[in-house]
């Protein structure tokens, strides 16, 4: 029912509010002028407005002069006539609001759409030194500031000085003299707003920051509870706790002070002004130079200038804030992206033939990667096999270049992987990692994520979903494989994550498979079964599998032992063996760990 | 099986599951007025403050409500001879009434914030002390985010509602009725024909109400699905970009933007529209009432003023005034809603029953205050079982106990149980069978502060709270004895360590230590447990890779702390606990042999295999190391 009167509105306003075509320029100047017929089209409306009530005013003013000299029919037609040009005043506002708060809009919508577009060419480099919470806070509060600025503040801007001069022309038109009297006040009233507003955004944004030092200790206090329970640290807690939330309350009723003592200190000026008119427009009155009329006339128009008057003072915090919050969101599209396509076009498949020479990988001063060299025949495997901090993972990710990997280091097919569009290669070279992140959405889409659309036939889910030892699990799950996952999977266990992930990965049929680590999580019955997976993969398939246990590196045609960045040994896992070298070690020590796990279990 | 299949019912199963996710049915709700009745006790300490507002408002109502009155004497003076300096005098009447009008706006405005910001500053207090007075088991249930939210958000949209001025309200109405009885005195045919109009505006309010509420709600969900899922694809960008789904989460992404700016322009182009209509009535009401003049101006004759100037004027200025507080009338309320919902949140937060601190069994049971002197015993175990959840049991039939100036170690695999013991001396928890007791009293019959006085904790994973590593090992007191933080320092051979750091010992802790390794943070946690010295130190070794020489740090620390104290100490390296007086061997919760560390090497059984090899893997640690020092040679 409500849809159908809001749609026609819709419907209506459809052709003017339309997004402009083409790409979406950055800069505030640049979508000013983008959005410049709406927002012309909108001045034209406030103009529009201004002058109708302009015309009202004297309509008003003839309607009472008739009256009082009882001609009845004039004053039956100027109401006649104020009522038409109260409906003309009212279509004319609406616009101006539809078309100027439209314009913002649009640009909101544009900024935003540009900005996801912009940070997903960001590499990782950005997101480690950018929190997620910084990064949201751009996308959602900048960018309201500058949505502000070019809507809102724009139409009152636009519409202040409108109104300010529509009602000056009256005044003038009435009386220049009482003009020039009331003008005495007014200009104090604008620098008492302006000096109000910038007062209220700095006093308003120190009481923000109270705000999140006394959430963040409210975290650190409950983070800690277990150790504030073992210690009886409670009172203290609640006492520390009761510091800030005063000091909060204070910084409060300092905000509230100064909201409050707005309204008197305007009143006063106001009460000045009157003051001045009533005196002088008296003076005017006994003289007979303007009629009781024109004095109410005059009355009504300096009403109408007070508001825009004060809303033009605002307007300066609105200014600072929008251009503030743009600063911030243009520092986004200014980092570039250090991972870049290369031109060449990527054939449809590869073979799977992989090769890295000479790759070194720096991070600051910390080398992590120190000229690394090997080889992988397409169809056969790799394990790389490292304790914690060997490089595995950075390795893994430069392969399909989620990390920028230099030039001539990555060849596939004997081509340089950076010769190609960095799309193309991630499509052709699967990437599991280590981390699992699910998507809160439902399993079934999560899982088929790699997938264009939607298949028809399910199968293919299943299947992969069966490969990764994750079906029966799914089929138990209260929506089976259309349970919501939650945030980052949480309603899953850690290995029930990490198996959706891994047939996530394998749903894909990549030319080149590498999996970061994809057992941490399993008990040993399932890692058994996982492995078999990946050796079917194996069959069809280049896999890479950075791997800590010896368990899973053997099953593969080479392994490469890496640590501190560096090739320490490689060969089949025999060889290795009968090397007795780290390899074997390691070997032996999981073994042992092993063993361990099963005799605590055992006992 | 439900769902076995994914393509059975997929669209309507999975759109409602996500639907239900995203929470927009919660976002239906109309809230009731009733929740203010559970504000009252948080208001009722500044009643005065409030009450006091609320009668400047009536008065600031009524002396706005005078003005039109004097510049209806005004002008009807006008006519009258030597109106001149008597125009003056109603200017100053008037400037009067706007100064007075505002200088009873500062404390109503004031008085009224100051009410809401003290009464939620209470209300903060008490949710927090709430939380503090929680057992352990409720914080594992719920999300802490969450629980922050409560006390800092939530608690700030109440005071919003006092901040705003929605309250306001009440003197808008008491506004609207003078203004009706003044313009009925003042002239009631007229009055009756300006208010011609207000029925169809009463209805043409009510009708939109629904449809900005609908509009409004609509923009709320989409802008919660946009931020959602925003924030998915930057945590997440990294599986997004592995996949090279960029396009197509652009795509979607842009779908939900367009929804998010389509709700918006519905919402601006319905309050646009509400917004001049009641603008543009107040124009209707004043070209109705000139009619009306005009009208009877014919009918009475020309010359003869039926209508006295000033008391139109009034009736143009009252119904200007009429208008404004209808139009803020929306606005007012949605803020209102949206404080009763942080209302209802806070509300349903303190009214949870399950989670409060086990129960005491008795005060007559305490002990006299110089407890625990005398008592040989330290602690106690007699037949415990526990059970986190029914039927899963993590301590079957234990019974452990310990002298004074012993050491006891418990060694088992992760889930053994083992941690839970301490938390059960502690009463963190209750057992579910047995007895506990410390020195000689059962603990449900201490007062748990003088309890957990008599342990200090170093747990596996260490907390830290913001302030300095002084403040931290002093345990947060407020008065720091720095001299004591020196020598416990000193006493664990970490002085040098921490001095060494920028900042020395009054370095910042960053947010729960992560400036701080995970061998530091252990040594922080041991001083501050030394610090407080307890009569029991119970040390819960940490399992996470921490570097040699911190380890060898560590252990002698923990060495020499247990000397002379009753110690509990919680094993992963056997090699640690050679020393103890007794160790317990409690696999999956039940206890299978204790003894000295001879005692059950000697007996072969499952200690003994377990030392050899732990040591056999040690050994082998060692050599891998060595290993690759030849190898890659002796880089950092």
């Amino acid at each position: 029912m409500s849809r159908s009167h809001a749609g026609w509105i819709e419907r209506a306003a459809e052709p003017l509010l339309r997004l402009p075509d083409g790409p979406a320029p950055l800069g505030l100047g640049k979508q000013l002028r983008r959005n410049g017929r709406l927002y012309v089209l909108g001045a034209v409306m406030l103009a529009f407005q201004q002058v109708l009530l302009a015309r009202r005013d004297f309509l008003v003013k003839s309607a009472v002069d008739a009256i009082s000299l009882a001609r009845a029919e004039d004053a039956a037609s100027g109401a006649v006539w104020i009522l038409v040009v109260s409906v003309s005043s009212m279509v004319a506002r609406l616009l101006s609001r539809m078309t100027v708060f439209g314009a913002g809009r649009n640009v909101e919508y544009e900024l935003r759409s540009a900005l996801l577009a912009h940070l997903h060419r960001l590499g990782p480099a950005f997101y480690r030194s950018n929190a997620t919470g910084d990064i949201m806070s751009r996308a959602t509060n900048d960018l309201q500031q500058v949505r502000l600025l070019l809507g809102f503040g724009l139409l009152n801007v636009v519409g202040s000085v409108l109104a300010i001069m529509s009602a000056l022309y009256v005044m003038l038109e009435l009386s220049w003299r009482l003009t020039l009297a009331s003008l005495s006040t007014i200009p104090i009233l604008f620098l008492v707003a302006r000096s109000f507003s910038t007062q209220m955004f700095a006093r308003t944004r120190k009481n923000q920051q109270a705000l999140g030092a006394m959430s963040d200790r409210v975290l650190a206090s409950l983070a800690g509870v277990r150790v504030v329970r073992s210690f009886a640290m409670e009172d203290q807690e609640i006492a520390a706790f009761d510091v800030q939330n005063r000091t909060y309350l204070e910084k409060s009723l300092g905000l509230a002070r100064l909201r409050g003592s707005m309204g008197p200190v305007m009143g006063a000026v106001s009460a000045a002004g009157v003051l001045v008119v009533f005196w002088y427009g008296g003076v005017l009155l006994a003289r007979g130079d303007i009629g009781t009329g024109d004095f109410v006339a005059f009355w009504l128009a300096l009403l109408r200038i007070t508001w825009p008057l004060m809303a033009v003072g605002f307007v300066a915090a609105i200014v600072q804030r929008g251009r503030a919050g743009y600063a911030r969101i243009q520092s986004i599209f200014e980092t570039a992206p250090d991972i870049t396509s290369g031109g060449a076009t990527a054939p449809a498949r590869f073979r799977g033939e992989l090769r890295v020479a000479g790759l070194t990988f720096r991070h600051g001063d910390r080398t992590i990667l120190d000229d690394v060299r090997f080889e992988v025949k397409a169809g056969s495997s790799i394990a790389i096999v490292g304790r914690t901090g060997s490089g595995k993972s950075t390795l893994a990710s430069l392969l399909p270049r989620l990390l920028p990997a230099p030039r001539g280091t990555v060849f596939l097919d004997g081509s340089d992987v950076c010769d190609f569009p960095v799309e193309s290669v991630r499509a052709r070279i699967g990437y599991a990692q280590q981390d699992a992140f699910l998507f809160s959405t439902t399993v079934a889409e999560n899982i088929g994520y790699a997938l264009d659309s939607a298949p028809d036939d399910d199968a293919i889910l299943v299947a992969a979903a069966e490969e990764a030892c994750v079906r029966e699990d799914v089929a138990r799950l209260p929506d089976g494989f259309d349970t919501v996952v939650g945030e980052r999977g949480v309603q899953l266990s850690g290995g029930q994550k990490q198996r959706v992930a891994l047939a996530r990965a394998l749903v894909r049929e990549p030319d080149v498979l590498v999996l970061d680590d994809p057992l941490s999580a399993v008990d040993a019955r399932t890692e058994a079964a996982i492995l078999a997976a990946i050796e079917r993969q194996a069959a069809r398939r280049t896999v890479v599998l950075v791997t800590h246990r010896i368990a899973a590196a053997r099953r593969c045609d080479q392994i490469l032992v890496l640590d501190r960045g560096r090739v320490i040994e490689r060969g089949t896992h025999d060889e290795l063996m009968a090397l007795g070298g780290v390899y074997a070690l390691l070997a032996e020590a999981q073994r042992m760990d092993d063993d361990l796990a099963a005799m605590e279990l055992a006992s | 099986m439900k769902g076995a299949s994914p393509s059975a019912g997929k669209t309507t199963r999975a759109e409602r599951a996500l639907a239900r996710f995203h929470e927009e049915e919660e976002l239906e709700r109309v809230y009731d007025l009733r929740l203010t009745g559970r504000l009252l006790p948080y208001i009722r300490p500044h009643r005065r403050l409030l009450v006091g507002s609320l009668v400047l408002l009536v008065v600031m109502s009524a002396l706005s409500l005078v003005r039109p009155l004097i510049m209806r004497a005004a002008l009807t003076q006008f006519q009258a001879p030597g109106g001149a300096e008597r125009i003056l005098r109603f200017g100053f009447a008037l400037a009067g009434a706007i100064v007075l009008e505002q200088a009873i706006a500062f404390p109503q405005m004031v008085w009224m914030q100051t009410a809401g910001a003290r009464a939620m500053a209470d209300l903060r207090l008490a949710v927090f002390r709430f939380l503090h007075t929680r057992s352990l088991g409720f914080f594992d249930t719920r999300p802490i985010g969450r629980l922050v939210t409560r006390v800092t958000n939530d608690v700030d949209s109440i005071s919003e509602m006092f901040g705003s001025g929605a309250l306001n309200a009440v003197g808008d109405l008491v506004r609207l009725v003078a203004i009706v009885a003044i313009m009925l005195s003042l002239d009631a045919k007229m009055s009756l024909f300006a208010f011609v109009l207000v029925p169809p505006i009463a209805l043409f309010v009510q009708v939109t109400r629904g449809r900005m509420r609908t509009a409004y709600r609509q923009v709320r969900s989409k802008t919660a699905r946009m931020n959602a899922f925003l924030n998915e694809q930057v945590s997440g960008i990294a599986v997004v970009q592995a996949y090279a789904r960029e396009r197509r989460s652009q795509d979607e992404f842009d779908a939900i933007n367009a929804d998010y700016r389509t709700a918006n322009m519905r919402a601006i182009v319905i309050e646009a529209a509400v917004d001049a209509a009641i603008e543009m009535i107040g124009s209707v009401c004043i070209a109705s009432i000139l009619w009306y003049a005009g009208a009877r101006a014919r009918s009475v004759g020309i010359g003869v003023p039926t209508i006295e100037f000033g008391t139109l004027f009034a009736f143009v200025a009252y119904i200007d005034m009429f208008f404004g507080p209808i139009r803020d009338l929306s606005a007012r309320y949605t803020l209102v809603q949206s404080a009763l919902s942080g209302a209802e949140r806070i509300f349903q937060l303190l009214d949870s029953k399950e989670g409060d601190e086990p129960a005491l069994a008795g005060a007559s049971e305490e002990p006299g205050p110089d407890w625990p002197a005398g008592e040989e015993v330290a602690f106690e175990l007699e037949r415990v079982t526990f059970e986190y959840k029914p039927g899963v049991p993590v301590l079957h039939e234990v019974s452990i106990a310990a002298r004074r100036g012993e050491t006891i170690a418990l060694v088992g695999p992760t889930g053994s149980g083992k941690s839970t013991i301490a938390s059960l001396l502690l009463r963190l928890y209750a057992a579910t069978e047995g007895e506990v007791r410390v020195f000689g009293r059962p603990v449900n019959a201490l007062d748990r502060t003088r309890l957990r006085r008599q342990f200090a904790v170093v747990p596996q994973d260490v907390f830290l709270f913001p302030g300095s590593i002084a403040s931290n090992v002093a345990g947060g007191a407020p008065d720091v004895d720095r001299g004591r933080v020196l020598e416990v320092l000193r006493s664990i051979g970490a002085l040098e360590l921490f001095e060494a750091r920028e900042g020395g010992l009054d370095a910042a802790v960053a947010e729960r230590g992560s400036n701080f390794s995970a061998g530091e943070r252990q040594l922080i946690a041991l001083a501050r447990a030394l610090y407080r010295d307890p009569n029991i130190l119970v040390l819960d070794e940490p399992t996470a890779t921490i570097d040699s020489d911190t380890e060898r740090r560590l252990q002698a620390a923990m060495d020499a702390a247990s000397k002379g104290r009753t110690a509990l100490v919680i094993a992963h390296r056997l090699s640690t606990i050679r020393n103890a007086s007794r160790i317990v061997v409690l696999p999956r919760g039940r206890v299978v042999e204790t003894g000295s560390h001879d005692e059950l090497i000697a007996r072969d059984g499952v200690y003994a295999r377990l030392y050899r090899l732990q040591d056999a893997r040690r050994e082998l640690e060692r050599k891998v190391e060595a290993k690759l020092e030849e190898l890659l040679g002796a880089e950092g």
